[in-house]
């Protein structure tokens, strides 16, 4: 097992929510993750589950209000980020962890050249003369394998395409050499091939820097690419953590199981697909107890009041499904 | 094969470029061909596949049959009689035959009517008068999609993304068409969401005896549903097959890059570098060309033309056409 100083970040049952209108909207709702050194750890959910806002917590980037950090701790490198002062989280943001955000078109200032806005990540965390900036932000444009960098450089963010924008957004985020990023569904807005390139891209970052990455998205695909531990979130809290051999070979949770039966694929051609009924619950409306019995085939009376605790199947792998873990004991 | 069976739609040599405007002023700055030359037919109660990345041209190519678009030329053949040339007011029985299902279900449906008027004005149109008998129809139309009747007085935000998919089905649905045009209908979609719209997609076609127009970037999905494949690139067809043989035995370049895209396949790991000397290969005809990772001096000058290598297994390829040589 790793060492406790191996882990970049912790977090411990964090819990955000949201104050509108209406009913408060828990949108995270008790999440324990932890991600180590030169690990990729995928953050798996469909919309609306919580992944984006907990990517969001971690940054210090949520609007508050009117969002709400109603309890738990986020360790960064061993310091706690929610009692750091603002100024402390600045210096942070950018440089030991930076993020990149699903659509690069709106994520990029359009006024701005890539150049400008890449070398500023520089400048403002480093005490470096522009020409330098300028001289690091074509190494970077380079490594994140956009041709003829020392041109590029002066472009504005419409000049390039989707794939490059996201490529420049990488550049920037790697800028100052970050313990983690944070992707939130970097490819999601791109083609397959350009998608298979970034996840290819990343990979190579990875082994030459020992940088974690937290990526969060929805494609299943794309976690079996390029995770090395999965954590699958549903409702704002996480259901089931492993390695992704364990998610993906021998799922514990009767959300993991229905999420992959449900994958159209080539060999289940003329069978009928196993679909989920419902829809996923409005973070305000949660349902009781555990939050997916009103969909899962598994439901016993029990899950409409019990709220579900972790199981322990070892290896760290965790699923919070009791009665899956009590006909797997009873059984052996 | 396709002997006794006539395809329900036959699209043939198929055109269309836009004007690109460039600057303040907008003066006309040349022109992108986007659907250049694409045959496509569809078999009754059948689904095709047009797969592709974005600015291909698919989204087009449904468009130009929909008439929402004039082609360039070429000829659009429904139902064994040819389309292309009919004027508004004769194409208009044909909306009734050949429906759309669009990508977005929450702009393709207008937010200011309720379900029974989206779906209504289709009702209207097929020709039932009463309003009872209307009434009866949306009920009807809601059961088959899988939403309750009390569904039809309610707005379009009152809905999930996967329940105004099915709205919109069910509106495609209303004027009893042959053929459904779907614009990557699952992509908008949540995964524990696709499952439902793909097996409503496929209980429809048995019970109705519907034929498909797959449009979809996504190869795990046209592997699962689609019967005929067509993979398409910068406005040209670069392979056509049954979808067996395309994904047993894939011929084109391009087929395979796309293959190997897949998370998750076996073959993503390694995607060929590219070949040196780029220089020669330039000039081909090969719109591929200069993403190709097996082209050659050879490629030059080449005319291109969709080849059967296999009974129905079409490949835009010189590379294979040299092959059968």
């Amino acid at each position: 097992m790793a060492s406790s100083t191996d882990i970049v970040l912790k977090v411990e049952d964090l819990r955000v929510q949201f104050h509108g209108d209406g009913p408060v909207s828990r949108a995270v709702d008790g999440v324990d993750f932890e991600i180590r050194n030169g690990e990729t750890v995928c953050i798996v959910g469909e919309s609306g589950c919580g992944k984006t806002v907990t990517a969001l917590a971690v940054m210090g980037l949520l609007p508050q209000p009117p969002a709400r950090i109603a309890g738990g701790r986020i360790l960064f490198g061993g310091e706690s980020l929610l009692e750091m002062p603002s100024s402390g989280l600045r210096a942070l943001r950018g440089k030991r962890m930076a993020m990149v955000f699903q659509e690069p078109m709106t994520s990029l200032n359009p006024v701005f050249t890539i150049g400008d806005q890449i070398s500023e990540a520089i400048l403002v965390h480093e005490a470096v003369t522009t020409a330098d900036a300028r001289r690091r932000t074509i190494q970077l444009l380079e490594d994140v394998g956009i041709t003829d960098p020392g041109k590029r450089i002066d472009d504005y963010p419409h000049q390039l395409s989707g794939g490059q924008r996201q490529r420049a957004m990488i550049a920037m985020a790697l800028a100052c050499g970050p313990e983690l990023m944070i992707a939130d569904e970097p490819t999601t807005a791109l083609d397959v091939t350009v998608q298979a390139q970034i996840l290819q891209l990343l990979k190579r970052l990875q082994q030459h820097s020992r940088m974690a990455i937290q990526y969060i998205t929805h494609d299943l695909g794309v976690v079996a690419t390029i995770a090395d531990r999965v954590y699958v979130m549903y409702a704002g809290m996480i259901f089931e953590q492993g390695t992704t051999g364990h998610i993906f070979n021998n799922p514990r949770h009767p959300y993991t199981m229905a999420l992959l039966d449900s994958l159209p694929t080539r060999e289940k051609r003329g069978q009928r697909l196993y679909s989920i009924p419902g829809s996923v619950p409005h973070p305000a409306y949660k349902p009781s107890g555990c939050p997916f019995h009103p969909r899962c085939p598994h439901r016993r009376p029990s899950c409409v009041d019990a709220f579900p605790e972790m199981c322990d199947y070892g290896e760290g792998h965790l699923a919070r499904c009791p009665i899956l873990y009590g006909m797997e004991r009873d059984s052996a | 094969m396709s002997v006794e069976t006539p395809p329900i739609l036959q699209v043939q040599e198929l055109k269309k470029s836009f004007a690109v405007h460039r600057g303040f002023l907008q003066r006309k700055g040349g022109s992108i061909q986007a659907v250049d030359g694409v045959d496509l037919e569809i078999q009754p109660h059948q689904t095709l596949g047009l797969v592709g990345e974005s600015g291909c041209g698919k989204s087009t190519v449904a468009r130009l049959i929909l008439r929402l678009l004039p082609p360039d030329s070429g000829r659009i053949i429904f139902e064994g009689s040819e389309i292309t040339d009919l004027d508004e007011q004769a194409f208009k029985p044909l909306r009734k035959r050949i429906q759309m299902i669009f990508q977005d279900p929450y702009s393709s449906l207008n937010p200011r009517m309720t379900v029974a008027q989206s779906i209504g004005e289709g009702v209207r149109m097929a020709g039932i008068r009463s309003k009872a008998d209307q009434r009866r129809r949306i009920e009807q139309l809601l059961d088959m999609v899988g939403m309750p009747k009390a569904s039809a007085d309610r707005y379009p935000h009152e809905f999930s993304g996967g329940q105004r998919q099915r709205v919109g089905i069910a509106r495609a649905l209303s004027v009893s068409p042959r053929l459904i045009l779907c614009d990557e209908p699952i992509s908008a979609l949540d995964v524990s969401i696709q499952a439902q719209i793909i097996n409503l997609l496929k209980d429809l076609q048995q019970e109705l005896g519907l034929s498909y127009l797959f449009i979809s970037h996504d190869l795990n999905v046209v592997s699962y549903i689609c019967d005929h494949v067509c993979v398409m690139y910068r406005g040209q067809i670069m392979e056509a097959a049954p979808a067996g043989a395309l994904f047993d035995s894939p011929c084109h370049p391009y087929t395979l890059k796309l293959l190997a895209a897949i998370p998750g396949s076996k073959t993503s790991e390694k995607s060929k570098s590219l070949a040196t000397d780029r220089s020669s290969i330039a000039a081909t005809a090969c719109r591929f060309g200069e993403q190709c990772p097996d082209a050659t001096a050879a490629c030059q000058g080449q005319i291109l033309g969709l080849r059967e290598v296999a009974p129905g297994h079409f490949v835009r390829c010189c590379l294979k056409n040299e092959a059968l040589k």
